[in-house]
């Protein structure tokens, strides 16, 4: 249970090199769903993240079991399970904010990190490290889509968390200047702001860059 | 033919023959260095692609799940139905404009039956509980009815609409006539056009509205093409005319299963107005006069 270099790496390399996001280009589709504010942005990063670490896990310990023809089926048995326990607990515990994910939280068995990183990762790998990874990739995943919701929260509400923000004598009711820019508030300016997020990742990655 | 394998001792090779040949083709060792190599059918457990193995991994991997999520589901059962009963308490609030109200307090829950008799087995809470599967309970001809300290009533509605269920708290003012507030909920119209029934904005357009029409109950219309009567027609919804529909068919079918109750509290109340000698009952209940007579005589007669 060392966290040596190597585990090191499978944690963090997520976050920045290898992001399932700006990187892989992975999990878009629910990065523009629930990126509408930040609350539920944060509570399906952290979703994302106990889905990918416990089915990175689970999987890396079943690894040498499972009968490779129906891998495939069985990553995606427990994925649903994993899923199924998260909505669960969700609905019991933190209901107004389940409600707002609504579908998304069931749609999670469907983004492409999570079983793209059982199939790639956690089959060949041991469940510490595999743990790792799935912690890593979830949180690489959460952090775009918190970087996303605080742009679209506070340009498309003028709130942070759900409290405002911007000050009220601003606004052009109450005779100032400000509106919010009702555009943040659709799905297509998350797709910008991830295309800008990663313009400025890319200009900072030599490596990154195709020639 | 029954061939046989034999393994050299000294370098490995492995020659396929009835017998150990005399002398290795590799290294040349004698005919004793040869070892027979058992030929050992694999055991399906030991054999991860065999259809055995995949199926009884595959039953054992379901059922295992299975229970787990069970129990789960069970053990976060009571605390996800206290989380709905508290949404639906909201619900019925929020159709009345009194958000801040404590339910407990504010509403009186019962339910009645087919003819508008109060049903005194059923508690407040049974009442509430209803709520969970009220087509049921309408096939059962028990209503849950929801009445709120002032006076007010907040009737339960369900329905279909384009693509499922749709549903309602409908808040009636005490004329038992006037809707005072309305809140809608889907669980998949489309998004922009159906769904915009759940929106605050088009719920207040019911507010104000009249589900009697004099005596004569008429419920609330959801006109596509825009209300023609202000008194009990709404717009419809642009594009969401299936779930408008669904809407207007919702109200008819479940606000028409309380009219013995609303006609006879409307009469009761009618009745007391003309008993203590106001002339308003005239112009709330039109038609219905003459039955409000019979019965303000009624009361006169009982008083002498």
């Amino acid at each position: 249970m060392s966290m040596n270099d190597k585990n090191f790496k499978y944690l963090t390399g997520p976050f920045s090199a290898n992001n399932p996001v700006i990187v892989q280009i992975l999990g878009i589709c629910s990065a523009l769903a629930v990126t509408v504010q930040l609350k539920p942005a944060i509570v399906m990063a952290l979703s994302v993240t106990v889905v990918t670490a416990f089915s990175n896990l689970v999987m890396s310990l079943l690894r040498n079991g499972v009968p490779s023809r129906i891998r495939i089926i069985i990553q995606l048995v427990v994925i649903a399970a994993l899923v199924i326990l998260v909505d669960q607990v969700l609905k019991a515990y933190v209901f107004e904010i389940s409600k707002q994910l609504s579908v998304y939280v069931g749609l999670i068995i469907t983004n492409c990190i999570v079983m793209g990183r059982v199939e790639a990762f956690a089959l060949a790998n041991k469940p510490w490290p595999a743990f790792l990874d799935g912690v890593g990739n979830g949180l690489g995943y959460g952090l775009i889509l918190v970087i996303v919701a605080f742009f679209r929260e506070l340009f498309g509400s003028g709130t942070l968390l759900g409290y405002p923000v911007i000050p009220e004598s601003w606004y052009a009711t109450e005779g100032g200047w400000y509106t919010n820019c009702g555009l943040m508030l659709f799905p297509p300016m998350a797709l910008i702001i991830v295309g800008c997020i990663i313009w400025v990742h890319r200009s900072h990655n030599k490596d990154l860059q195709e020639k | 033919m029954a061939t046989k394998k034999f393994r050299c001792n000294v370098c490995g090779y492995v020659h396929e023959g009835a017998a150990a040949p005399e002398k290795c083709p590799v290294c040349g060792a004698p005919a004793s260095e040869f070892t027979e190599l058992k030929s050992e059918k694999k055991s399906w457990w030991h054999d991860k692609n065999s259809n055995v193995y995949i199926v009884v991994y595959a039953t054992v991997m379901v059922v295992i799940v299975a229970a787990l999520l069970a129990v789960t589901a069970l053990s976060l059962q009571g605390r996800q139905r206290a989380n709905t009963l508290n949404e639906k308490k909201e619900a019925i609030l929020a159709s009345l404009g009194a958000a801040e109200q404590n339910y407990d307090e504010y509403i009186a829950a019962y339910a009645v039956d087919a003819q508008g008799e109060r049903i005194e087995s059923v508690s407040a809470d049974e009442a509430l509980q209803m709520l969970f599967d009220l087509k049921k309970a309408e096939a059962n001809a028990t209503y849950p009815v929801f009445e709120a300290a002032d006076g007010r009533i907040v009737l339960p509605v369900n329905g279909t609409g384009l693509w499922g269920p749709i549903w309602g708290y409908v808040a009636l003012e005490k004329d038992m006539n006037t809707v005072a507030g309305a809140v809608f909920g889907h669980q998949g119209e489309t998004p922009g056009l159906g769904a915009e029934i759940a929106t605050e904005k088009y719920q207040q357009k019911f507010v104000g509205k009249r589900i009697f029409d004099g005596a004569q109950f008429v419920s609330i219309v959801l006109r596509k093409g825009g209300a023609q009567d202000p008194e009990h027609e709404v717009d419809a919804i642009t594009g969401g005319t299936k779930t408008s529909d669904g809407v207007t068919a919702m109200l008819k079918t479940s606000l028409g299963h309380y009219l013995p109750l609303l006609e006879a509290r409307r009469n009761a109340s009618a009745g007391a107005e003309a008993a203590v000698g106001t002339e308003s009952a005239d112009t709330t209940v039109g038609n219905a006069v003459p039955v409000v007579e019979e019965v303000s005589n009624d009361e006169k007669d009982a008083n002498k």
